[in-house]
């Protein structure tokens, strides 16, 4: 591809991406106001789980998920070879814990259809249960496995992802300040005006992946974009399983009120209280207390035991919860990748594949106009 | 014009007829706002997916200021009157609310209601003195049974639960509210604002929906259009239609036209 590309955003979108699209021969600079994956990406609990994010029924945003989960063993490894990183992907698979027997109606329905979709998913209770996850409570009556699901280790990965951008020829500039698009019509200029002094950049095409704040930069581009950051509060506790009376934990466990899943490093994070608070990634008192409340009915073990690590990310949510993902009919030159809330970490694979075959002037597929940014704004005449 | 148009389900006096569902929104922001322009008094949600122990942490009722909702819980997931009077109990002891709507599904692939279970939970609860909203087919005479039984409103479905298919069969809808003396609530099915309105202009006391705001492009103007529809049929029925003609008839008789 003989075309240079600025991408506008260092989270793991913007770097997926760039290096997809420096991959199939393009150049490619990656400008980011602060620091490369920190925002949402390094907060993410990293779990790769599109069972357990669409239990009602397999939509056009179900098939994305489910084919970015089918890119990544192919894609981590990828990442590891170029960047000479390792990082964690575990293959746990996830449990959805039910807590009535009314859940079950719910859970076999979810069942049913996910298993003509690539789930080997089953229902788990009594003892089958106990010795799938001996640590679970046993308040739980019942809980749906799903194998395919699994999870990475966020920070690491995307640590991994910067270094194979680097080794692949990805330009990346990070802590430029406020950016500002100054042309996007003849080609794209990007202007920088951070501490470091002004700075010019210039491509033939862009891709915006800002995340939460994908609502504010195409505001020039007379496109209002309904994307609001949601706050998700996350916190782990220290779970060392070499210490007697730490038994691992083995899936990703799911509820309604929250997930908890281990990781290699020896902590068991749990997430995540969601609230509108704008901007603002401060943990607060009841965000983190409702979710130490809620662990014990999950997991027993957890009653005495206080997390040594809290934190906040902002996710990027939309109004039909659904990325935009695709070309702007009003900017030729500019492709957007923003707005995937819940799912960053998940859709990164899927994600980069899409926005470099639209860079190299593929069509949509008629599914994927699910996620065409300018969806939201309907043909209205008379307007003024 | 009677601006006012109160009305009541046992002692609670209600100004909105719209019902919603609190579930299946994409976010807290979506949900929060689109609960605010729906102008809705009365929210419902499934009571297995509540945290009962401590429902101000619960992961959705958590965006919600309980003092500003009339709360109704529902048995969704149960498949017995036992085990909806089960959960019915749970969600009164934990003092959420003393409404219920019983659900009880007999089948797993359209979530239609089981009349016999249905009923048999209706009794049970109104004995134990639950102010009790039954959902329901759209069958007149299930209805009446639901009635006589004790249910302080009646929420025949228009179709199968978030199917969007809107109301299938408006005669027997029609037919239910001429008979009850208690609101009857058209549940379930809906898909847009001219389905809410037609429910409403047929006399229908109110609304109940969730997957037809929560799973719209933009919920929070659906909830917005469907409040007003909700407005405007209500005002059509009590403004009264005209009569439906054959053939036309001129707005301006002819005569009035001719110059002398």
């Amino acid at each position: 591809m003989n075309t240079s590309f600025i991408v506008l955003g260092g989270g793991i979108i913007g770097l997926a991406c760039a290096l997809e699209l420096r991959l199939r021969g393009a150049a490619v600079t990656v400008l980011e106001a602060e620091t490369c994956g920190g925002q949402a990406s390094g907060a993410a609990a990293g779990m790769l789980a599109p069972y357990s994010e669409n239990p009602e029924s397999p939509d056009e945003f179900f098939r994305l998920c489910r084919e970015s989960l089918d890119l990544y063993p192919n894609w981590q490894q990828r990442i590891r070879e170029l960047s000479g990183i390792d990082f964690e992907y575990t293959e746990s698979g996830s449990l959805y814990a039910a807590y009535h027997e009314a859940d079950l109606l719910a859970l076999e329905s979810r069942l049913r259809w996910q298993r003509q979709h690539g789930s080997s998913g089953e229902l788990l209770r009594g003892a089958a249960l106990v010795s799938a996850e001996p640590g679970l409570s046993r308040q739980v009556v019942a809980a749906l496995r799903t194998p395919e699901e699994r999870h990475v280790y966020a920070p690491d990965l995307v640590g991994a992802l910067i270094a194979a951008c680097l080794n692949a020829g990805v330009l990346i500039r990070e802590q430029l300040g406020k950016l500002e698009l100054a042309a996007w019509e003849r080609g794209v200029e990007v202007r920088a005006a951070g501490d470091s002094g002004e700075a010019v950049f210039q491509a033939d095409q862009l891709v915006i992946c800002t995340g939460a704040w994908a609502g504010h930069l195409p505001s020039e581009l007379g496109l209002e974009l309904p994307v609001h950051p949601i706050r998700g509060q996350i916190c782990a506790y220290p779970w060392d399983t070499r210490q007697a009376g730490t038994e691992p934990v083995r899936h990703m466990i799911f509820s309604s009120q929250g997930y908890l899943v281990q990781k290699a490093n020896g902590t068991l994070v749990c997430g995540a209280s969601e609230d509108v608070a704008g901007f603002d990634t401060s943990v607060t008192e009841r965000g983190i207390a409702r979710l130490l409340r809620w662990n014990r009915s999950v997991l027993p073990a957890l009653e005495d035991r206080q997390p040594i690590h809290r934190w906040a990310g902002l996710r990027p949510a939309t109004l039909d919860g659904r990325p935009l993902i695709g070309r702007l009919s009003r900017a030729e030159r500019v492709i957007l990748a923003a707005g995937h809330y819940r799912n960053g970490i998940l859709l990164a694979p899927a994600t980069a594949k899409l926005v470099a075959d639209l860079a190299q002037g593929r069509e949509a597929e008629p599914w994927q106009q699910a996620f065409r940014p300018e969806r939201f704004h309907r043909q209205t005449v008379h307007r003024p | 014009m009677d601006i006012q148009d109160q009305w009541k389900i046992g002692d609670q006096l209600l100004t909105s007829r719209f019902f919603l569902g609190t579930g299946l929104f994409p976010n807290p922001f979506v949900q929060t706002q689109a609960i605010q322009v729906s102008g809705a008094e009365v929210l419902t949600f499934a009571i297995r997916r509540v945290n009962l122990a401590s429902s101000e942490d619960d992961s959705i009722l958590q965006h919600i200021e309980p003092d500003r909702f009339r709360f109704l819980p529902n048995t969704s997931g149960s498949r017995t009157a036992e085990e909806a009077v089960r959960i019915a109990r749970l969600a009164r002891a934990s003092g959420l609310s003393d409404w219920i709507k019983v659900e009880i599904a007999a089948d797993e692939r359209t979530l239609l209601p089981d009349p016999i279970e249905t009923l048999k939970a209706t009794e049970i609860l109104v004995k134990e003195g639950f102010t009790v909203l039954p959902y329901i087919s759209d069958d007149p005479i299930m209805c009446r049974k639901l009635e006589e039984a004790g249910a302080a409103a009646i929420m025949p479905g228009g179709a199968p639960i978030g199917t969007g298919l809107g109301l299938l069969n408006p005669y027997h809808i029609g037919l239910i509210i001429e008979e009850a003396k208690v609101p009857v609530i058209v549940d379930a099915g809906l898909g847009t604002a001219s389905d809410a309105a037609l429910a409403m202009e047929l006399g229908a006391a109110a609304v109940l929906m969730n997957t037809p705001v929560a799973k719209a492009q933009d919920p929070v103007k659906m909830a917005l259009a469907m409040r007003l529809a909700i407005e405007s049929g209500r005002l059509a029925y009590l403004a009264g239609r005209m009569p439906q003609k054959r053939y036309a008839s001129a707005s301006s008789e002819y005569h009035s036209l001719k110059i002398k």
